[in-house]
């Protein structure tokens, strides 16, 4: 397994990193679903950020969970995206509301989950770092 | 929905919470227990799963049906998976898995009472 490099992103606080994205990405891509197969002409926009956000979050869970040298590159990608994510659509759920009727796990920066969507990435680059 | 069982749900699942906890701070594997408690909380989930469609067919009260179902049918995943997760690892970081398992499904229970109750 010479792909594996020495500090893996799987193990330790890893873990408990991998379990909550892994909620995010179950939870995100059932809302999401539902959403777009039972109502997606009520809030196209939205809904269609919210499909992208859980496969965001699915890739962030699979690369962190896997922990070899090219799922850390992949992690840093989706983990950037991620956090750009909740930071744009957080401050233009906030600018332009009438743009989201209806909201997104990153509508004004993830508050109807305890913000966890916006102190989920910065901590998960600080974990990428530690590990590295 | 509301009923002692879902509350008993919620209980089970601070006592996790609690119990990993514990293992978290005193630096501790996850041990044979913990893990009998976890598959424990999703038997628990799995039951509550049986239960509440069975009560969904029975009624014809409004609420969003596909939401409740897959809540229901999602929600077991999450202990089934964090006992895998937290049983592999070899650091006090298993019990921080079922910390949070712990944690989500109380809140989870009371996410499914509100779309039961039409929220």
């Amino acid at each position: 397994m010479s792909e594996h490099v020495k500090a893996r992103t799987n193990q330790g606080f890893g873990r408990v990193l991998v379990v909550v994205y892994a909620i995010f990405a179950v939870g995100a891509t059932a809302r999401s679903v539902i959403q777009i197969t039972q109502r997606l002409d009520e809030a196209p926009v939205a809904y269609v950020l919210s499909a992208f956000a859980a496969v965001v979050y699915i890739v962030a869970t699979i690369a962190l969970a896997r922990g070899n040298r090219t799922s850390r590159k992949v992690a840093y990608v989706a983990i950037g995206i991620e956090m750009a994510g909740v930071i744009v659509i957080g401050a233009l759920s906030l600018l332009v509301p009438d743009a989201f009727p209806r909201a997104t796990v990153w509508s004004t920066f993830g508050s109807g989950y305890l913000c966890i969507p916006l102190i989920l990435p910065p901590l998960a680059l600080w974990w990428l770092r530690r590990t590295e | 929905m509301t009923g002692p069982f879902s509350t008993a749900t919620i209980i089970v699942g601070l006592l996790v919470a609690v119990w990993a906890l514990v293992y978290l701070v005193m630096n501790k594997r996850v041990d044979r227990y913990l893990q009998v408690a976890t598959l424990g909380l999703a038997a628990m989930f799995v039951i509550l799963a049986v239960g509440g469609i069975v009560q969904m067919m029975g009624t014809d009260k409004d609420l969003a049906r596909a939401e409740f179902v897959g809540y229901l049918l999602l929600s077991p995943l999450i202990p089934v998976g964090g006992w895998w997760w937290a049983k592999n690892d070899e650091t006090r970081w298993g019990a921080g898995v079922l910390l949070v398992v712990g944690l989500v499904m109380p809140v989870l229970v009371v996410r499914i009472q509100q779309v039961w109750a039409g929220v």
